[in-house]
């Protein structure tokens, strides 16, 4: 184990690994609070979702992946829509973006 | 001056390569712009082993020269044309499989991945 | 006889000779076959791992082919040393073993993987060609065999991310991948020959005696820079690499991200053992930070969206690539600054070095859990699947630390490798660390939905057949989980063993000249 000094402070696993085994241990004993003497087979085993019927499939209840971070997608809108704009999928632009970045960076390395 | 002309028609070979890459559609062309670069390529590395006044690189038969050139350059290129040609086979039998599943040499159509 | 010192050239020779052997090998059956490549790659590993061990015990170890004797770098009556050199230092060493060790997991892995497919002999025998590309840039010592590996590991990659050629997406990756490759082999090619023509020499440590700036070289580096980071993919010339990625067989992924450390293997070569305090000014230095920093950013917010999960990795390893070029980036910009070095930089090198190795096992690793996603289930889309934890459970639990290292979370060994970076990055500018801080969260924020749509949830009715992964899969998996938690749990161990010797290495240009053209010219 042991420290690592990276010349400004240093990183010690040992506490972090310590700290994660408190924390599951509390996590853990917080659990075994919970009650267990509920009545099963009743109203009180189901699943509650928002005093709907929970469908058969779990394919309809699940959010799918491409809605996840919808809001994020929407606030940065503008910006996506340059970056996705960018990603043509082009041959012709993944060779010149390649060949259009030497080109800049030679002529800067000369002038510069 | 008239010694820096292979240099001067490498870049230009260069030029006109790089120039049909991007104006060409059809695929088969793009693969011969690549071909052209790479011959821009093998030329540049065959003149730089130019020496004026060199023979060649043989103990026998190398005539009358006593200042043989490095045969580095010389090697360098047929290696290099040895992996130009594997590319292009490559290259066009991945032109050939793109027809198959496409239909078309268009280059601006093949962009199925994006984004 | 002293085995010690044919180790490097038979780390080119095993695999090879495997890569020979498998069209005569699958005469035998599946079993020979799938044999041979296991076999072929963790005798890889092994030679690997003992070069390792005798480069820190000995020092640089040069290996001369072709020579009437391999021990003689400098024929006699000649200033310069004429051929082909095979160099390895310790950071050299270091990435080979860090490669192997991806080459060794994938080949694991693709025993199980690939049998439900046909072609498995070609497969075997380009997989190991990719490797002996792979491990050739990493330990010659010539600018031109580094051009002859690049072109091997880029031929052999071709044909293995074309390898289902009856899917239209592969041919096409295939084909984006060749036209920019060609191009930008081509362009180092002419840098090859440039600084051939100047210096009279090929070999990287003669050149690198010998150099003063110029017009020529100044070209020669941004060929060299420019390329090199296209093939590990640095930003704006990254959009091969998801394509590519997403395509090819999981176990060749697993294999291409350990190529693309090759490439960056070579940018690092270039710019601190030719080039070194020679090339006077910052610009290079400044524009790889800047690649670095682009990298990061603009790779992970493509990440984000993606709902494919290779090609969502395959956007991450864009990102991760931006924290190694970060840190090399800085540490080569206090390169001549003996100051700044102590300060800063030694710890931005030892920083990027460790992600180097971070990088190869955990992305790999990621690689290879969605690859068995893809075994289990046959989608690779994130959308259709969820609920996956109960019926994988060891799959989703190595995703699990895969991904909690990839995104930085201590205690894991990404988090350290990442810290070094974040603190030398900030003594340079602080915006610099503030970058990378937000890659690391968005990093985070993307894998807890990979996490979320396809191991939790309630399950799918069409996924109720799932099973886990045969286990030779498993066993590919495990090799790479056992090195992150190696690293995570002993780090002091590791950068004081694995990490720094390669750093030091890298910073030393004096010793890497002065092993093959020695006492100066």
């Amino acid at each position: 184990m042991g420290k690592v000094y990276t010349g400004f402070g240093y990183w010690d696993v040992g506490a972090w690994i310590l700290f994660f085994a408190v924390a599951a241990f509390y996590i853990l004993w917080l659990r075994s609070q919970g009650r267990s003497d509920y009545k099963k087979g009743t109203a009180q085993d189901e699943i509650y979702w928002s005093g709907n019927e929970v469908p058969e499939d779990g394919a309809d209840l699940t959010v799918p992946a491409s809605s996840a971070y919808w809001g994020f997608r929407k606030a940065l809108e503008p910006f996506y829509k340059g970056l996705l704009g960018m990603h043509t999928g082009l041959p012709a632009d993944v060779v010149g973006y390649y060949v259009l970045t030497v080109a800049v960076l030679a002529v800067f390395v000369l002038l510069v | 001056m008239i010694g820096n002309a292979p240099f001067f028609v490498v870049g230009v070979l260069f030029l006109m390569g790089l120039v049909s890459l991007f104006l060409s559609k059809n695929l088969i062309k793009i693969a011969i712009a690549i071909s052209i670069i790479g011959s821009a390529v093998n030329i540049f590395l065959v003149s730089l082993g130019y020496r004026a006044g060199g023979t060649i690189p043989v103990h026998f038969l190398a005539g009358e020269g006593s200042t043989m050139v490095l045969p580095t350059p010389q090697a360098m290129t047929l290696t290099a044309i040895v992996i130009a040609l594997a590319t292009t086979a490559l290259l066009l039998s991945l032109i050939m499989l793109v027809w198959r599943h496409y239909g078309t040499l268009d280059i601006d159509e093949i962009r199925r991945l994006r984004g | 006889m002293n085995w010690n010192e044919h180790f490097p050239a038979l780390l080119l020779i095993i695999p090879l000779f495997g890569a020979f052997l498998a069209p005569v090998c699958s005469l035998g059956g599946k079993m020979a076959r799938n044999i041979l490549l296991v076999a072929a790659s963790f005798l890889t590993l092994v030679v690997a791992f003992l070069l390792w061990r005798s480069v820190l015990a000995n020092g640089i170890q040069y290996y001369v082919m072709g020579g009437e004797n391999f021990r003689l770098a400098l024929p006699s009556g000649m200033a310069l040393p004429v051929r082909i050199i095979l160099e390895v230092d310790a950071f050299s060493a270091f990435m080979a073993l860090c490669g192997s060790i991806a080459a060794f997991a994938g080949a694991l892995f693709s025993v199980n993987y690939m049998n439900r497919f046909s072609g498995q002999s070609r497969f075997t025998s380009l997989y190991l060609l990719l490797a002996t590309g792979m491990l050739g840039m990493m330990i010659t010592g010539d600018l031109f065999n580094f051009f002859i590996f690049i072109e091997i590991s880029s031929i052999a990659s071709f044909g293995l991310i074309a390898f289902w050629r009856d899917k239209p997406s592969a041919i096409e990756a295939s084909l984006k991948y060749t036209l920019v490759s060609q191009v930008g082999s081509m362009l180092i090619l002419i840098a090859a020959g440039s600084l051939y023509g100047k210096y009279n020499a090929l070999n990287m440590a003669a050149i690198g005696s010998s150099l003063t700036m110029g017009t020529m070289e100044k070209l020669a580096l941004v060929f060299l820079v420019g390329s090199l980071a296209m093939k590990c993919g640095a930003f704006p010339m990254h959009m091969w690499l998801p394509d590519a990625y997403a395509e090819a067989p999981t176990g060749v992924t697993c294999l291409l991200v350990a190529v693309s450390q090759a490439s960056l293997y070579g940018l690092m070569r270039v710019c601190f053992s030719i080039y070194g305090v020679a090339m006077g000014s910052t610009f290079v230095p400044w524009m790889i930070i800047i690649f670095g920093l682009a990298s990061m950013f603009f790779g992970v917010s493509m990440a984000v969206v993606q709902h494919d999960i290779k090609r969502l990795m395959g956007y991450h390893s864009v990102s991760q690539v931006g924290y190694m070029l970060l840190g090399l980036g800085v540490g080569l910009l206090v390169l001549g600054d003996a100051r700044g070095m102590a300060d800063f930089g030694f710890t931005a090198i030892k920083g990027g070095v460790f992600h180097v190795f971070n990088y190869t096992m955990y992305k790999a690793l990621l690689f290879l859990t969605a690859g068995a996603l893809y075994y289990a289930t046959g989608k690779k889309d994130l959308n259709e699947m969820g609920g996956l934890a109960r019926r994988m459970p060891y799959t989703t639990f190595m995703f699990v630390i895969a991904a909690a290292a990839i995104s930085g979370l201590p205690p894991f060994n990404g988090f350290v490798s990442k810290l070094l970076i974040y603190e030398s990055s900030f003594a340079v500018h602080p915006s610099l660390a503030v970058v990378a801080l937000l890659t690391s969260v968005l990093t985070l924020a993307s894998f807890v939905k990979v996490f979320q749509t396809a191991f939790l949830g309630p399950e799918k009715n069409n996924l109720l057949h799932v099973q886990e992964v045969p286990p030779a899969m498993l066993l590919g998996m495990v090799v790479l989980t056992a090195a992150i938690l190696g690293a995570t749990l002993f780090p002091s161990w590791t950068l004081s063993n694995l990490v720094e010797p390669a750093a030091r290495a890298l910073v030393d240009q004096s010793g890497y000249i002065g092993a093959i053209v020695g006492g100066g010219m």
